[in-house]
């Protein structure tokens, strides 16, 4: 029996990471700049929004134009991992319907693509950073620890909505507007510290606020989340990340039917 | 017989002879006329309902070839569908042993944009291959789909019949025990068609277990020995061949 499971992990995991390379070969098939990509966008992204909100800010933040970049890359990942994988389910109907096979490795090789992007150019931020000396070597253990963070949230999250979505297709749309109001109620291109303190249980309740944090720490040198936002936080993403795996358990079984 | 034993269901209450035992399996299905929306959902409450399987009870033993006929909308496709275990039953058990390999959509499961062997992988993979089996029996798929230079192109360049032929392959090299079949192989072309049914015949040596369903009553009665007839959900006729009356 353990054997059985042993192989079968093997196959999930050999799976998922098939379906994870055709997401990226079939991405950047038939592009010229291939990669490039994935940098090319968040840096244009930087360059807009780090020169209007310097008209805006009053209080300057430290190394802004790192602190703007790292977060914008992360928030990127969650934000185009959530729009594609919400509907991923419904536009792989062909696949649902042609066998059974762990139908999670729909929604969690997009977010393993999309990973691999993010690695990549978060990568490409550590080369400038770590020439002006805002990161380190030590930072690393930190930085593996709030990538598995990032991930495993978003795949939980992920999971929640992609099930959600084969019988209410209203998630996918929820989801796209959730992104717009979230992104400006994350501190990505301000800084925490300009909200009033009569307001902060609000980005205490959000989950990306430490997780935003965390990465603007590591690569800007930022304040790090206080430990009451972490662990707030933390149980707020495993709560949702379990949701997720429960409700896509669940549902998993009536795929056909609604699709 | 070496049997493959990985993606198995429980199967306490089968016998070393069968392959499938279908116990008062229901299907159930809401039948929405618009794309499902959670507002409605919440405002109307309640659902239209539709019964396409009701208390089905079959026995298939191992090495069977069963056809299953009905008119429209009498549940065959559900029921192949329950027995490849896409679709889950309202109630009911459902046994199989052996793993089973639904043909019901050929073309399925293949991007266009990647490569005739990078597609092998990845719909090999959906049909419960791992990556060192699909390695082992990669030149004998590709022999057998018989595409030529073409499986270092992009799928999008293929022909339809070759996809076909593609999907056929890999199908019928992932050892399956027990295959469904939806009418796929009425398409294709005449050589095809003879080849595939060649190589079902063969397995079906190796006490390979086949549920064939076609409206073309005479294709049935050609080639399998065991004859359902399903109507509105239910099994109402199940005769072997020679006492089956056209």
């Amino acid at each position: 029996m353990n054997n059985l499971n042993k192989k079968y992990l093997k196959y999930y995991f050999d799976f998922l990471w098939t379906m994870t390379e055709k997401e990226l070969k079939a991405r950047y098939k038939h592009t010229v700049f291939g990669f490039l990509w994935v940098v090319v966008n968040p840096l244009l992204q930087m360059i807009v929004i780090g020169f209007v909100f310097r008209l805006f800010i009053k209080e300057p933040i430290a190394n802004y134009y790192a602190y703007l970049f790292s977060g914008l890359l992360v928030w990127n990942f969650f934000s185009l991992s959530l729009t594609k994988a919400t509907p991923s389910i419904v536009y792989e109907r062909s696949l649902i319907k042609k066998a059974k096979f762990p139908n999670a490795v729909i929604p969690l090789s997009i977010i393993l693509s999309n990973a691999v992007n993010l690695i990549i150019a978060l990568f490409l931020l550590g080369i400038p950073t770590a020439v002006v000396g805002l990161l380190t070597i030590w930072r690393l253990p930190q930085l593996i620890a709030s990538l598995i963070l990032l991930i495993c949230f978003t795949c939980g999250l992920s999971l929640l909505t992609s099930a959600l979505n084969v019988r209410y297709r209203d998630v996918s749309f929820f989801v796209q507007a959730l992104l717009i109001i979230w992104f400006y109620a994350t501190p990505i291109v301000y800084s925490i510290s300009v909200i009033p303190y009569n307001l902060m249980w609000f980005w205490r309740m959000n989950p990306m606020t430490s997780i935003i944090q965390l990465y603007q720490y590591i690569f800007a040198d930022a304040a790090p989340p206080g430990l009451g936002m972490l662990t707030i936080n933390l149980v707020i993403m495993s709560f949702i990340s379990m949701l997720g795996f429960w409700v896509f358990h669940k549902e998993n079984k009536y795929f056909d039917d609604w699709v | 017989m070496k049997e493959k034993s990985r993606f198995k269901t429980k199967h306490s209450t089968l016998n070393r002879m069968s392959a499938i035992i279908l116990t008062g399996v229901s299907k159930k299905y809401t039948i929405h006329h618009e794309k499902p929306t959670f507002v409605e959902h919440i405002i109307k409450g309640s659902h239209e309902e539709f019964w396409a399987l009701k208390d089905v009870n079959l026995e298939i033993r191992k090495g069977e070839r069963v056809g299953l006929i009905g008119p429209n909308g009498s549940g065959k496709t559900t029921l192949l569908k329950i027995i490849a275990g896409i679709s889950t039953p309202t109630s009911g058990r459902v046994d199989t042993h052996g793993k089973i390999v639904s043909l019901i959509d050929l073309r399925a499961g293949f991007h266009p944009d990647l490569t005739g062997i990078e597609n092998i992988f990845l719909n090999g993979m959906i049909l419960g291959l791992s990556k060192g089996e699909i390695n082992k029996k990669l030149t004998s798929i590709i022999s057998f789909a018989d595409i030529g230079p073409f499986i270092d192109a992009p799928l999008f360049t293929y022909s339809s019949g070759m996809t076909l032929r593609l999907g056929f392959a890999i199908a019928i090299f992932s050892n399956p025990r027990i295959i469904l079949l939806d009418e796929a192989l009425s398409v294709g072309d005449q050589d095809f068609q003879k080849k595939s049914q060649r190589e079902i015949s063969r397995l079906s040596k190796q006490y390979l277990t086949v549920i064939f369903v076609s409206h073309n009553l005479q294709e049935i009665y050609n080639s399998c020995e065991r004859i359902i007839t399903l109507n509105k959900g239910k099994i109402i006729g199940d005769a072997m061949r020679k006492n089956f009356v056209i």
